[in-house]
């Protein structure tokens, strides 16, 4: 087991507004990850929606600095340029790189805005300079509006998932094939021994190891994986060396 | 240690693939259905898939005997046939084809030992579970002590709580196969099972994964009414597998799920 080192890409704690059962406290988190043998994880908060992005950005680099293990990088929120409720990217990404931040998302669906060169190009841009990964957990389900993004923000090292359950196959390998920089996590991609054949068609650079908790169990794509029948070099890259690589080469 | 270290059955999955248990999947289908995309949809890629895990039987319910009426079971028996040790049958019942369900009915015995039981799939035929166009089917299994995978949904109109109710207390002697647990709608579902007349199993296509409702149905009904599923060639048994062994539940509830349940209902050779 321990010679396969996990990086969770998609996960999300804190304490959720209605309630329930996620992780609220690093402590609680990296229990959870132990149990199932994860090493590390990149960590967006999981009321960013209703909480908006500027105090759920606060509220999760809270959440990291009480975290002693070193083992949780989080993922920030952007908004719109043209509001001025965050700093310009200059500023913005120092102060990522001082609170254990290493990628960043959006959630225009949830906060009213739409995404696209207009609102969000300034950042976009020096993200894709800089090689900052963009998860894209907000465009779950709506490949549309995926599809637009992807091709609007080409440069960017983008992260997307499904959660339908249903083979995505012919949603997902169009963008596989067309965006270099776009990246698959496989936290649902419940395909019979569907994981090698993507990456036998796309490289295993192309795939992310991600959880997708609280809505799936950490130990859900493990075995999977591990049993993908892929070389095991492909399998190491897949379940966290990927992961790892991406957010060294970030310039933050 | 990480529970592929700690506990035995997850560790001889993690380390070799399958852990020499048998493995009864009681809920998959089969057939390259072009209204979504299949790599391995057809028999023998599937078979080489289950092997690899160790699916001691897959019984399933083909997809063209379920979506195109003039596709019929006898088929899907000559299929079985090529791989008599690992697959078995759900014979599919349509409502709206009843000479098709009488036809086929009448040579559920000659399809031994392939045909195990009957599929219904009332969401899809858009046709209550307990219309009487099932009559006949149901009336034949409860007969010949039959299990029925009946698919089910939460707070669906055709396959819900209330419908379900109906035939698992007309039909004592057949054993329900509760596919997906009503799924959503998992109080429903530990209702089937305490109200019925200990005729109702929960089958698990599309639950393990799921964070805390394993768990849930086992504190609800005991592992003892839970049977494995995978909906093959939708989803990956290595997942569904790793779902159950992800489940904070006790090594026995996993073998209740994996096996010693089905074994109880159907035998060990069957
Ligand atoms: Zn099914």
């Amino acid at each position: 087991m321990r010679e396969l080192f996990f990086y969770d890409a998609m996960c999300a704690a804190g304490m959720p507004l209605h309630g329930g059962n996620v992780a609220a406290t690093p402590e609680a988190l990296l229990a959870e990850m132990d149990y199932y043998g994860i090493d590390r994880a990149l960590v967006r908060h999981v009321n960013l929606d209703a909480a908006g992005a500027v105090l759920s950005n606060r509220v999760l680099a809270d959440f990291l600095r009480s975290d002693s293990s070193g083992r949780l990088r989080g993922v920030w929120c952007i908004l719109p340029e043209q509001c001025d409720e965050l700093p310009g990217p200059d500023e913005f990404f120092r102060d990522m790189k001082q609170n254990r931040i290493g990628a960043i998302t959006l959630s225009p669906f949830a906060h009213r805005w739409i995404p696209c060169r207009e609102t969000i190009g300034k950042i976009m841009d020096a993200a894709a300079e800089r090689h900052i990964p963009v998860l894209l957990d907000a465009f779950t389900g709506k490949w549309n509006e995926l599809y637009n993004f992807v091709r609007m923000f080409p440069r960017n090292i983008t992260f997307a998932m499904d959660r339908s359950k249903h083979g995505p196959d012919r949603l997902l390998r169009p963008l596989l094939e067309n965006f270099e920089n776009f990246h698959y996590v496989i936290s649902c991609h419940w395909v019979p021994e569907g994981i090698r054949d993507l990456a036998e068609r796309y490289g295993a650079h192309r795939l992310l190891y991600g959880s997708d908790y609280p809505f799936f169990s950490h130990g859900s794509m493990m075995l999977p994986l591990k049993q993908s029948a892929l070389p095991e070099a492909d399998i190491a890259r897949i379940a966290g060396g990927n992961l790892n690589q991406l957010l060294e080469e970030a310039q933050l | 240690m990480s529970i592929w270290e700690e506990h035995p059955l997850a560790r001889a999955f993690w380390n070799n693939g399958s852990a020499g248990i048998p493995i009864y999947d009681m809920h998959g289908h089969m057939g390259t259905l072009n209204t979504i995309y299949f790599a391995r949809a057809e028999a023998a890629a599937m078979v080489a898939h289950l092997k690899r895990i160790g699916v001691k039987h897959l019984t399933f319910s083909h997809h063209y005997a379920l979506f195109e009426p003039s596709f019929r079971n006898s088929r899907v028996h000559e299929i079985c046939r090529e791989f008599p040790d690992i697959l078995r049958m759900y014979v599919a019942i349509n409502p709206h084809y009843p000479d098709h369900i009488r036809e086929d009915l009448a040579q559920f015995d000659a399809w031994a030992p392939f045909a195990v039981g009957l599929k219904l799939l009332p969401d899809y035929h858009a046709t209550p579970a307990c219309d009487p166009k099932y009559e006949y089917a149901l009336a034949f299994a409860e007969e010949r002590r039959l299990p029925v995978l009946c698919h089910t949904w939460g707070h669906s109109q055709n396959n819900g709580f209330p419908q379900l109710m109906k035939i698992v207390v007309k039909y004592p002697h057949i054993t329900f196969f509760i596919a997906h647990c009503l799924f959503g709608d998992w109080e429903g579902a530990a209702r089937l099972v305490h109200e019925s007349p200990g005729n109702v199993y929960l089958e698990l296509t599309a639950v393990p994964g799921e964070r805390d409702v394993l768990e849930n149905l086992t504190a609800a009904v005991g592992s003892e009414r839970l049977i494995f599923g995978t909906d093959l060639p939708w989803f990956d048994e290595y997942q569904a597998v790793g779902g159950v062994l992800s489940a904070k539940i006790t090594e026995n509830d996993m073998r209740n799920i994996f096996y010693a349940n089905v074994e109880r209902i159907l035998g060990k050779e069957w």
